[in-house]
């Protein structure tokens, strides 16, 4: 008896103690920001994600460190190396050859870098795209601009923030084809001041619809004190402007984080199978979304505007921007998507075929893309001939 | 034109406001680098405390207050304690921005439910300020007292002028005004709240300070300009390079330091003669 008690609190004292164990078997992950988590835009996209990913995955740690400067990545990793993590997401596109270098000195952490193309084995990388959404932005804009000025502030001109135009201009002349999309360019990701009197230029030229590529709301507000329609970008922005902002882009950073720490927790990723790991998803995976709120797709104040707006389309006859906005949104998100903006034949703005017809283009063409979608008018740095 | 100026108007209003203050400061022989940090703080605080209030009034009167008590801190190190001004007012401007951002997690993605007007009485009494502080020093007593501060703070102490004092009240003064600027930043120009928002302004200022040859009333044209060019670089876009145009408003600060130095022999005529340097009893 005595015996069988002893064995008894053995195995208990065992099972609690592997429960333990297995309860205590945590993945650490540790985030580099470029920006402050109170930007309002990209930086707090990314640290909200990461929260949502510590909630739903409670084996889950994170730590982070903000604002560094895209230099000095190496010596803020190996921190967080030294403080226990074991994955490493860099997200900003000038860490790209310093995660690159720190992933050679640690073969043994796992490495993700956000919008970058240099892989490694133990270095992924991911992207939550937005071209469709800023598609759908241009149907609404196309459909809602009085004096056929659409107007964009845009941080720097390079080939993501050119893609995501050039798709909004795509859709402005899908609906509008006399349309023209004016550019300003404030060459910072975050610089509301520059975002600001960008607007009131592009006001005092005409422009009546607003988008925008700035980490703050400053676009929104200054449009809506004209009592000018605009589209969100980033982050909820909806509340600067309930009676103004339309629609526009949502990011889930989360969709990503949640799915790849889960396959680095059980085993699917290691550090010697990332070499061709890039996420670059978009409406389908669920990464990005179309409206200035989440669940919100379309300002309802602004719904019998675009109902009252009937194009015809080749295929759907006539049909009103609402609905057409709902068509495409739908056929995007299956996957493989049903439809496509940079779907052939696209000429730019010159004239010169970019896509021939039938043809979609490829992620490699996409992020290197430089060219200016018909009704662009503005600079456009690097513009090939 | 008429939107340029409306513009120029409204974008240099917080520039003036924290020049006007840096002038003050500076002429009686401190330099406070900090302006960006006590702009920032006072852009913050006017946010939290209006958005709490619901009154953006309250909200510029703290700002108000809080830019003058950072001020403060930089008058004892400088003043009192004789620290190297150029050392502390930069680390009050880092200093600022940290507490600023630290405070205002939370606060960011919320727009403010009663803004101020833009161009409004709040540059229109920048305007008169500057008028007021030109006449006050050049043609008072106590203006000439706070210019001699500056320049010969030992000749003015043996006048029985209380240079401590003096540079106390203008380097606060300085802090006041530049936490108006914040203000004005955070409740009128873009009526919200986000970390690292003042984005170089307090720099600026601090050019025109130069710029305007530390006198008010020329710190208005510098102001106006600034905020011309600001605007201008955007509205031009379509005719010049962008590059060119956002380098513009520097460019044409460095040509008016270069021009407005030749013109004087090489030689700052306006600078205060005491600038930068801590007063010592008995010391030359």
């Amino acid at each position: 008896m005595r015996r069988f008690v002893i064995v008894c609190t053995v195995f208990l004292i065992a099972a609690l103690a592997s429960g333990g164990l297995a309860q205590q078997r945590k993945l650490k992950a540790g985030f580099i920001y470029v920006g402050p988590i109170g930007d309002y835009g990209w930086t707090h996209a990314h640290d909200q994600a990461r929260k949502i990913a510590e909630r739903t995955l409670p084996w889950l740690e994170t730590t982070y460190v903000e604002k560094v400067p895209e230099g000095q990545v190496e010596a803020f990793i190996d921190q967080l190396i030294k403080g226990g993590a074991k994955v490493i997401f860099t997200t900003s596109f000038g860490y790209m050859d310093g995660t690159i270098a720190a992933a050679k000195r640690h073969p043994d952490v796992i490495f993700a870098h956000a919008t970058g193309f240099k892989r490694a084995p133990n270095v992924a990388t991911y992207m939550a795209e937005f071209y469709q959404v800023y598609y759908l932005n241009g149907l609404m804009a196309g459909a809602l601009t009085k004096s056929g000025k659409v107007g964009y502030v845009a941080a720097f001109p390079i080939p993501e923030v050119k893609r995501h135009i050039s798709a909004y201009a795509l859709g402005v002349r899908a609906v509008n084809p006399k349309a023209t999309v004016h550019v300003r360019w404030i060459y910072e990701w975050f610089n509301p001041a520059g975002a600001k009197e960008a607007t009131e230029a592009l006001i005092a030229d005409g422009a009546d619809v607003f988008a925008f590529t700035e980490d703050s709301p400053t676009v929104i507000q200054v449009a809506a004190q004209k009592g000018l329609p605009s589209f969100s970008h980033y982050s909820p922005m909806y509340r600067f402007a309930p009676k103004y902002v339309v629609s526009g882009q949502l990011v889930h950073w989360e969709k990503i984080y949640i799915d790849f720490l889960r396959k680095v927790y059980t085993g699917v990723y290691t550090p010697k199978n990332l070499q061709n790991v890039d996420y670059w998803w978009m409406l389908p995976e669920g990464a990005v979304e179309l409206g200035a709120q989440p669940g919100m797709p379309i300002n309802p104040v602004f719904r019998p505007q675009l109902q009252a707006v009937k194009v015809r389309d080749p295929k759907l006859g006539v049909i009103s921007v609402y609905d057409l906005v709902f068509r495409r949104l739908r056929e995007m998100s299956t996957n493989p998507p049903r439809f496509d903006p940079y779907e052939g034949p696209i000429r730019d703005r010159n004239g010169v075929l970019r896509v021939p017809a039938g043809k979609r283009m490829t992620q490699q063409e996409l992020i290197t893309m430089e060219w200016a979608a018909p009704g662009i008018v503005g600079p456009w740095p690097k513009e090939p001939k | 034109m008429e939107a340029t100026i409306l513009r120029a108007l409204a974008f240099g209003t917080p520039l003036l406001w924290a020049a006007l203050g840096e002038i003050v400061a500076e002429r009686s022989g401190v330099v406070n680098l900090g302006v960006e940090g006590m702009m920032i703080l006072g852009a913050f605080f006017a946010f939290a405390t209006a958005q709490v209030t619901g009154e953006p009034l309250w909200g510029l009167a703290v700002a108000c207050l809080v830019g003058g008590a950072a001020a403060l801190v930089h008058a004892f190190v400088c003043v009192t304690l004789r620290g190297n001004q150029y050392v502390s007012g930069i680390a009050l401007g880092m200093v600022g921005l940290g507490i600023a951002g630290l405070l205002g997690r939370g606060w960011e993605g919320t727009p403010l439910a009663r803004p101020l007007p833009e161009v409004s009485w709040l540059t229109l009494s920048g305007i008169l300020l500057s008028v007021a502080l030109w006449v006050f020093l050049r043609h008072t007593r106590w203006g000439i007292v706070l210019r001699s501060v500056g320049e010969f703070p030992a000749a003015a102490d043996a006048q029985g002028v209380p240079v401590f004092a003096v540079r106390y009240l203008s380097v606060v003064f300085g802090g006041l005004a530049a936490g108006v600027a914040g203000g004005f930043l955070s409740l009128a120009y873009r009526p919200s709240w986000t970390e690292g928002m003042t984005a170089g302004m307090g720099w600026i200022a601090i050019a025109i300070v130069i710029f305007a040859g530390w006198d008010p009333l020329r710190a208005v044209a510098g102001s106006l300009l600034f905020g011309a060019l600001f605007h201008l670089s955007f509205r031009l876009q379509g005719y010049l390079a962008p590059e060119a145009l956002k380098m513009a408003p520097y460019l044409g600060t460095i040509l008016a330091l270069t021009l407005a130095t030749a013109r004087r022999g090489g030689r700052w005529q306006e600078m205060p003669e005491a600038l930068g340097t801590p007063y010592v009893r008995g010391e030359r």
